[in-house]
């Protein structure tokens, strides 16, 4: 312990770790706390991507499916328990069992196909969430969607803002154990090669499974978090374009990395506000969604291997 | 159910499953053969009907309009292959990201070039009205479009199969190194099958447009997925294989549509789940 304190890579992280605790101390602007948050629980989103795509190798498109499953998981048992405790503590439980799941029948039923086909059936997987969601209307409303209460505690803004700190934390070190350990290392192996860790003798598809279920289960937390902080919850938790959000996070940060989700995480979001908010310096930003397609192009032209990937190269160099 | 229904229900879901096919059939080379996850096809689709609807609005012409729009998609085909396909061969993960972005800058921009508005596409006087027989009614403009998704699928089928070009095109597909030994230029090869298929999902865009009534700039995201999951099913690669997936897709469309109207949108998707499941490299594979 004394020795890794000494390790300038240790300290740089406790610094940074520290700062995100003291950031509420020097702004108690509204909306830079939701930002904070949303940052932390989409990194939390994009490091069950990362163990995923980073760690096993799995490509899936249709990871929104966990996250909206925990979404509409807060959103309905809050709407119908009118905000209790009880009912947050009972859509946790639900949501992880529903994910767990979901997440072990498709992964089942998927995992064994080659990757290509993987990701277009969870793609078509995730689009049935999202028709279920939109046909459902007693249920879920919809595409117009529909507010909810949420419990008094989180009606402070600091104290949301602490628990998505808190539990980003506390994934991020679970994760960090869980990629080292033997298991861990056995998904570091399908990665590189999945022949060779078949015969070897380890069951491929049981440790895919496993990986996905793991996965599925932390993105459905990000997902309560997610209708949590909107207070209001609709069918674009099961869009396609969250699974990309992910993705492109987990790229921007560097893959199988970790620190690299919870940084994408940070650029993405501040990318999103920043370029959104060009829009009322001028008529021509407007159409910043043009921006945004372009650091999309920009970052795999030119940081193929993310933030991460590039310090490190450097740095072997 | 009447045979009357039948018979309407039939052509109705044979002309859904052609226009399925022809949005399809530049993805059928693009990700079949070559394995280029394309994101932005569906913006080929959007160029190409917004592009068609502009020239026949300005110069009345319907054939101006179908060649218009085809021109338009080859010439993003062209750049997009150049500037951001050409880096990420062989990636797939980069080749997400990239042509996302792309889908992204091209769609915004339509909305610049054309309005974020619905545009109306009439069809062409010669092709409106229908035709009676009996109690049966058949919309010209879908019997229109049967007979452009057989022609498509008749000359591609002879390109791929019986052409000198389409000798290189398989061979490349399948050993690169090969081809190239051969001395053959295997980047213009794949350039020049990118933007054909480029072309094709324009002209599929072209013919959308007067099918559906109105265009919004959406169109591609929406029909996007669509054509993945007729290539799909199809098996990649395989032309006839996305025709009749086409075929399936749009029939399986239009009966849910009379039956169960709740479960249309689903279809598709159940359809090419229990497809890979119980064919995991889709129906009609030819690439082993």
């Amino acid at each position: 312990m004394k020795n890794q304190l000494k390790n300038p890579k240790t300290l740089l992280l406790l610094l940074l770790t520290a700062l995100m605790f003291v950031t509420p101390l020097f702004t108690d602007s509204r909306s830079v706390l939701m930002l904070f948050a949303q940052i932390y629980l989409f990194a939390i989103f994009a490091l069950s991507y990362d163990l995923l795509m980073g760690y096993t190798g799995i490509i899936s498109f249709g990871h929104a499916m966990f996250f909206g499953i925990g979404a509409y998981s807060a959103g309905i048992l809050l709407r119908i328990g009118d905000g209790a405790w009880t009912h947050f503590l009972l859509a946790i439980v639900v949501a992880l069992l529903l994910s767990m799941v979901v997440s072990f029948i498709v992964g089942l039923i998927s995992l064994r196909l080659s990757h290509t086909f993987y990701a277009m059936i969870t793609l078509a997987f995730a689009e049935l969430f999202f028709i279920l969601a939109e046909k459902w209307r007693s249920l879920t409303k919809g595409t117009d969607g529909f507010t909810f209460p949420v419990p008094s505690f989180f009606h402070d803004r600091l104290n949301f803002y602490y628990t998505c700190l808190i539990l980003l934390i506390f994934i991020f070190l679970v994760l960090s154990r869980f990629v080292n350990s033997p298991v861990g290392r056995i998904l570091q192996a399908i990665r590189e090669n999945e022949q060779r860790t078949e015969s070897l003798g380890y069951k491929v598809i049981h440790y895919k499974v496993l990986a996905t279920v793991y996965g599925g289960m932390i993105a459905s937390v990000a997902g309560i978090l997610y209708a949590i902080s909107l207070r209001f919850v609709n069918t674009a938790v099961f869009g396609v374009d969250k699974t990309l959000d992910a993705l492109l996070m987990t790229i921007i940060g560097g893959t199988g990395t970790l620190y690299g989700a919870v940084l994408g995480s940070f650029v993405i979001e501040f990318a999103h506000k920043w370029l959104s908010e060009l829009a009322d310096v001028h008529w021509i930003f407007e159409r910043w969604m043009i921006l945004f397609g372009l650091v999309y192009i920009l970052i795999v032209l030119f940081f193929p291997k993310g933030i991460l990937g590039a310090f490190r190269r450097r740095k072997h160099s | 159910m009447s045979w009357d229904q039948l018979i309407s229900l039939i052509i109705n879901g044979l002309a859904t499953g052609m226009l399925i096919f022809l949005l399809a059939a530049g993805l059928t080379l693009i990700f079949g053969l070559m394995d280029v996850l394309n994101f932005a096809h569906g913006a080929f689709f959007a160029w190409g009907a917004y592009t068609g609807a502009w020239i026949y609005a300005g110069t009345g012409s319907f054939i101006g309009g179908i060649l218009g729009g085809i021109l338009a998609g080859i010439i993003i085909g062209f750049i997009m292959e150049k500037l951001t396909i050409q880096p990420v061969y062989g990636n797939p993960v980069s080749q997400i990201l990239i042509t996302m972005g792309v889908m992204l800058v091209l769609s915004e921009l339509i909305k610049v070039f054309f309005g974020p508005n619905p545009v109306a596409t009439p069809v062409p006087a010669l092709l409106d009205g229908s035709w009676a027989i009996g109690n049966i009614i058949i919309i010209k403009y879908r019997v229109f479009i049967i007979l452009m998704g057989l022609v498509t699928l008749t000359g591609l089928s002879l390109l791929l199969n019986k052409s000198k070009i389409g000798l290189i095109i398989r061979a490349g597909v399948s050993n690169k190194e090969m081809v190239q030994a051969l001395g053959i230029n295997i980047k213009q090869v794949f350039a020049m099958v990118f933007m054909l298929g480029a072309g094709l999902a324009a002209f599929g865009g072209v013919l959308l447009g007067p099918y559906s009534g109105t265009i919004q700039p959406g169109i591609g995201f929406e029909n996007q997925l669509l054509a993945f999951i007729v290539v799909v099913i199809g098996g990649l690669g395989s032309i006839g294989g996305s025709a009749m997936a086409g075929i399936l897709v749009g029939l399986a469309g239009s009966f849910m549509a009379f039956y169960f109207p709740e479960g249309a949108l689903a279809v598709n998707v159940l359809l090419m789940a229990l497809v890979l499941l119980l064919k995991p490299k889709g129906l009609f594979n030819f690439r082993g």
